[in-house]
């Protein structure tokens, strides 16, 4: 005979102001085979979980039921309550009365109706569920960080100096990422490469750090503590154990007048290439597409010069299978392509330039080696206006989110300009001066009072070219008149947006995404560096707009993230786990397709003199995540998922 | 020399070489225009074949018969292009070996009866391109293009007072090849999802249950709208799936023997509308 368990909980007012609980839990009292049915202000708290043990221990309770809130919150603190009361944990159900019912409703009569269905639903399943044994699997202790980037080698060194092995996977030929292209950061306007290229060689010397560069994730599969992971090799035509970095080849090219990617196109780069002079590793690759070899088989000339034969056109992409524990995704961002903007000019005019273009002008291993000149003709530019929120919060043409960096590097610029242009002017087009961080406002208070940054707030509605002027309209929305003004330079702050196959890439590792492609963390406030998939955790940028210093804040919490998963030989994993009848299981094995964890394996069954009779579907639990898809999928109802069978469900609909 | 001489000539030869152990056709019905299955495993019996525009029902179900085709010998067994479609479904489902079934393909154009060319499944991979293409307009009717017509509450009502009259016999159920399963849903009992009294709800459970079943996987052949012995248009919910499984993720039944069951597999471009 059931004997049930109710315990109401009122969670102060959260619950109690709109659910009578007294009349909840005299109903639920009344229930077949409900032996107690209680309430109390806080049951989780310890004289709340003193009094459901005790209610256990005097009643023999077969079961138990928590009305209160979410499972999500308190599931597992119930569940280790009823444990220590002797009682199974998988014979404790919670019936969430709070987010599915008190908070969404005002009327308390129907919210108390409500509270009772879903309470009773809950009753009828428990008296269903059967003991479980949670699972063991061990973990790799091995991590895989996805970008190089700042965030990525942040998060892999912290991992690899605690002592676990990392594979640091970056898709473009070198370490750095955006920070790499940088001239000086805000607050402090220390130069990027000179605090960059010291992170970049450590993590590329690191004993406990596999780098592997030039190289893209092709598939991921299996889950916490037991990831595999293909990764594809690209081919860089070159060898990298014989490579010794000289760059003669590279001087050698002749494919010379490639625009280059790093200086934003305002410098160019030969067909074999390293991205930048201080490039991790510093191994050159070749780009395919602008090899003359390539594009009408002569050349080769690199080959030639090359001393240590280190180049191979016959190379071909290769992939490296590997077992991983964690993962570490810092895929990091992109700038918008501002030619969207027509009235701004981008990609109309070469003087009209982006946040970013400006970095690689002021960056003293630019393409002007620091010296700001514009780029139609290399002269110093002596107005240069920047144009901020070109993209940003704007819902009609750009992106709805303010993209965080651009008020601060918008300052730096006018003031790295002001150092390196003596009586240059700027002028800011603003909406708002978001500087919140420590030296932020500061920081943007020096622009305006040392070095006389001119900030009009107001927008710019067009820009044009007359008589070698970049004429610049918009409004001083402070002093309500219409501006105008003629630059020499115009600089847009352009929006920080996803990588364009950021959506695609979620996909490939399987987590989740927001509508701009910005990976979704599993809690905003409580858990914002894990993603909703266990054992995947995000750092930097490619989960929102971010700066260095949250990048790199963020990239150490994932890394103790890893870590402390890392501390375990085995994982505890919840008994949540398929079966199959074989019995009628009609071998159809769409189940087998549709488990997105590869857990169920086609099974002959073969009588004494070993041959078939019967084909059938077999679940792994070991691999089984207990997602349920496949009980969905099979028409013979042939799999049960241990936890919600099919009995336990239809108990618990026919309970409402 | 006829289609129909053809074959029952080309049934002979397989059939006494030993290279098929049965050749299930058809044979006279009840009254002229009707024909039954006929199963043949005698040199003898193939004179009984008929092929004519009378030979309508879908075979391709009997070869999943239990046991039939476990000692590895071949069957041979006169197809429609929907049959034929059919049995790719059954060897993507892992329910047959294609190798084992040889194919009397045939198609009724009017009252005229053409042959066509091949023998195993993937030769007919071009016919079946063809329907894929001509799908829609080929199979539409009137009473379809009304029901598409209706608001969701009137087509509601349309299917409440058609599934009204269902008797729960399962003739539809058994009449489909693609209905192989060892125990149906419908028959589970521990719980008992889809009432088994034929009132209207447990009327609806069973067929709105079979229509998902079908989905993706249904040839149109229309074995289950002429079993039915209420006449319930079953072949027009059947449709309706098949146009949605099309459009959403371009998929055309039985396409090929290694075609992916569309509800078990999905591709990262596959839309997602459904998800609000
Ligand atoms: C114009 C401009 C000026 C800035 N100035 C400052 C400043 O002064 N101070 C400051 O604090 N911040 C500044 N920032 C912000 C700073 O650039 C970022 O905070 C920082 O670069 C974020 O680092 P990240 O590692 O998250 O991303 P990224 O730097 O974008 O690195 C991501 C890396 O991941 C790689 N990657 C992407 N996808 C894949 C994949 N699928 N597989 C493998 N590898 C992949 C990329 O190639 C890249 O190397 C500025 C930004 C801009 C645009
Ligand atoms: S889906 Fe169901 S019937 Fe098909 S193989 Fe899997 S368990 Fe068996
Ligand atoms: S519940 Fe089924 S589909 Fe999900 S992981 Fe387990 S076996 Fe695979
Ligand atoms: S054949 Fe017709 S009456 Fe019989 S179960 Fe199917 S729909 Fe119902
Ligand atoms: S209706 Fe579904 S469960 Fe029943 S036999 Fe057909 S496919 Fe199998």
């Amino acid at each position: 005979m059931a004997k049930i368990g109710v315990f109401i909980c009122h969670c102060g007012e959260n619950i109690g102001a709109k659910v009578d609980c007294t009349k909840l839990a005299a109903a639920m009292g009344e229930h077949p085979g409900v032996a107690v049915s209680v309430e109390y202000k806080y049951f989780c708290s310890d004289p709340g979980q003193e009094s459901v043990k005790r209610a256990i221990r005097d009643n023999n309770l077969t079961g138990v039921v928590v009305a209160a809130c979410s499972p999500r919150m308190h599931e597992a603190t119930f569940r280790k309550a009823c444990a220590e009361a002797g009682l199974n944990p998988y014979l404790c159900e919670i019936a969430n009365i709070r987010e599915q019912c008190s908070w969404v409703h005002t009327d308390s009569d129907q919210a108390t109706e409500k509270a009772m269905d879903i309470t009773r639903s809950m009753v009828e399943k428990v008296k269903r569920n059967n003991k479980l044994q949670p699972i063991e699997v061990p973990v790799t202790r091995r991590a895989l960080v996805i970008g190089g980037g700042i965030a990525g080698i942040q998060a892999a060194l912290d991992i690899a100096n605690a002592g676990q092995e990392v594979v640091l996977v970056e898709r473009e030929p070198t370490l750095g990422g955006h920070m790499a292209q940088l001239s000086e950061t805000f607050p402090t306007l220390d130069c990027s490469q000179c605090i960059m290229t010291p992170r970049m060689v450590e993590a590329a010397q690191h004993p406990k750090i596999r780098l592997l560069t030039y190289a893209e994730i092709e598939s991921v599969d299996g889950y916490i503590g037991n990831f595999s992971v293909r990764v594809r090799m690209k081919s860089r035509y070159v060898d990298i154990d014989k490579c010794t970095g000289c760059g003669d080849c590279i001087t050698k090219c002749p494919a010379k007048k490639i625009s280059s990617e790093f200086d934003c196109g305002l410098g160019k780069r030969t067909a074999i290439y390293t991205p930048f002079a201080q490039s991790v590793p510093n191994i050159p690759v070749i780009d395919k597409a602008n090899c003359i070899y390539f594009k009408n088989g002569k050349c080769k000339i690199c080959a030639k010069t090359c001393q240590c034969d280190a180049i191979n056109f016959d190379m071909e992409d290769t992939f490296e299978d590997l077992e991983i524990g964690a993962i570490v995704v810092a895929t990091g961002f992109q700038v918008q392509n501002n030619t969207m903007y027509g009235e701004y000019g981008y990609g109309k005019y070469p003087d009209v330039i982006n946040g970013l273009q400006f970095e690689r002008l002021a960056s003293a291993s630019g393409p002007t080696a620091g010296k700001i000149l514009r780029p139609s003709d290399g002269v110093e530019p002596q107005t240069v206006v920047f144009i901020q929120c070109a993209g940003s919060r704007d819902p009609s043409k750009g992106v709805r989110y303010c993209s965080k960096i651009c008020c601060m590097y918008t300052a730096k610029h006018a003031m790295l300009y002001s150092h390196k242009v003596h009586g240059g002017k700027t002028h800011i087009f603003y909406m708002d001066i978001r500087a919140a961080g420590k030296g932020y406002d500061e920081f943007s208070r020096r622009a305006i009072e040392d070095d006389e940054a001119a900030y009009l707030r107001g927008r710019v509605s067009k820009v044009w070219q007359e008589n070698g002027k970049l004429m610049v309209r918009g409004v001083d929305t402070l002093l309500g008149r219409p501006v105008e003004i003629a630059a020499d330079m115009v600089v847009l702050a352009t929006a920080i947006i996803a990588q364009p196959d950021a959506k695609e890439f979620a996909k490939t590792i399987g987590i989740g995404y927001d509508e701009y492609g910005f990976y979704n963390e599993a809690h905003l406030k409580l858990r914002p560096v894990e993603s909703s998939t266990a054992g995947v955790f995000l750092a930097g940028a490619c989960q929102s707009p971010k700066d260095i210093p949250d990048s790199v804040a963020q990239a150490s919490a994932t890394a103790s993230k890893v870590l402390a998963l890392f501390s375990k030989d085995m994982l505890e994993r919840e008994p949540v786990v398929a079966t199959n009848n074989e019995a009628t299981c009609a071998g159809c094995w769409g189940c087998v397709l549709a488990c997105p964890y590869n857990a169920i394996e086609q099974k002959d069954i073969l009588d004494r003199s070993g041959k078939v009779i019967k084909r059938v579907a077999s679940v792994n639990p070991g691999l089984c995540q207990g997602c349920g898809t496949c009980v969905t999928f099979c028409r013979s109802n042939s799999l049960d998922l241990a936890g919600f069978t099919e009995k336990q469900i239809f108990a618990e609909v026919m309970g409402l | 020399m006829s289609i129909e001489e053809q074959y029952r000539t080309r049934a002979k030869e397989l059939l006494s070489g030993g290279a098929v152990k049965m050749v299930i056709g058809y044979g006279k019905g009840s009254t002229s225009d009707r024909r039954r299955p006929l199963f043949i495993s005698s040199t003898d019996e193939v004179d009984r074949l008929v092929l004519d525009d009378a030979c309508i029902q879908n075979l391709s179900g009997y070869l999943v018969s239990e046991g039939l085709l476990s000692d590895e010998k071949r069957v041979a067994v006169f197809l429609r292009p929907e049959g034929i479609r059919a049995i790719n479904i059954l060897a993507a489902e892992s329910q047959l070996d294609a190798e084992q079934i040889v194919i009397f393909g045939f198609d009724v154009i009017g009252t005229e009866v053409k042959a066509l060319k091949g023998i195993h499944v993937e030769e007919f991979s071009d016919v079946i391109n063809s329907i894929k293409k001509g799908a829609p307009e080929a199979k539409e009717e009137e009473l379809f293009e009304k029901i598409e017509k209706m608001s969701p509450q009137e087509r509601f009502s349309f299917w409440q007072e058609e599934f009204a009259k269902c008797i729960k016999c399962y003739a539809c159920r058994q009449a489909c090849p693609m209905c192989y399963c060892r125990r149906c849903i419908v028959d589970s009992n521990q719980p008992q999802w889809v009432n088994t009294s034929s009132h209207t709800l447990g009327n609806f459970e069973w067929n709105i249950v079979r229509a998902f079943h079908l989905s993706g996987r249904c040839v149109e052949c229309g074995n289950c709208d002429r079993a039915c012995p209420v006449n319930i248009p079953l072949r027009l919910i059947n449709h309706r799936m098949a146009e949605e499984v099309l459009g959403a993720f371009d998929h055309f039944a039985g396409m090929s023997k290694t075609q992916e069951p569309v509800l078990a597999s999905f591709k990262k471009d596959d839309s997602e509308t459904f998800i609000l």
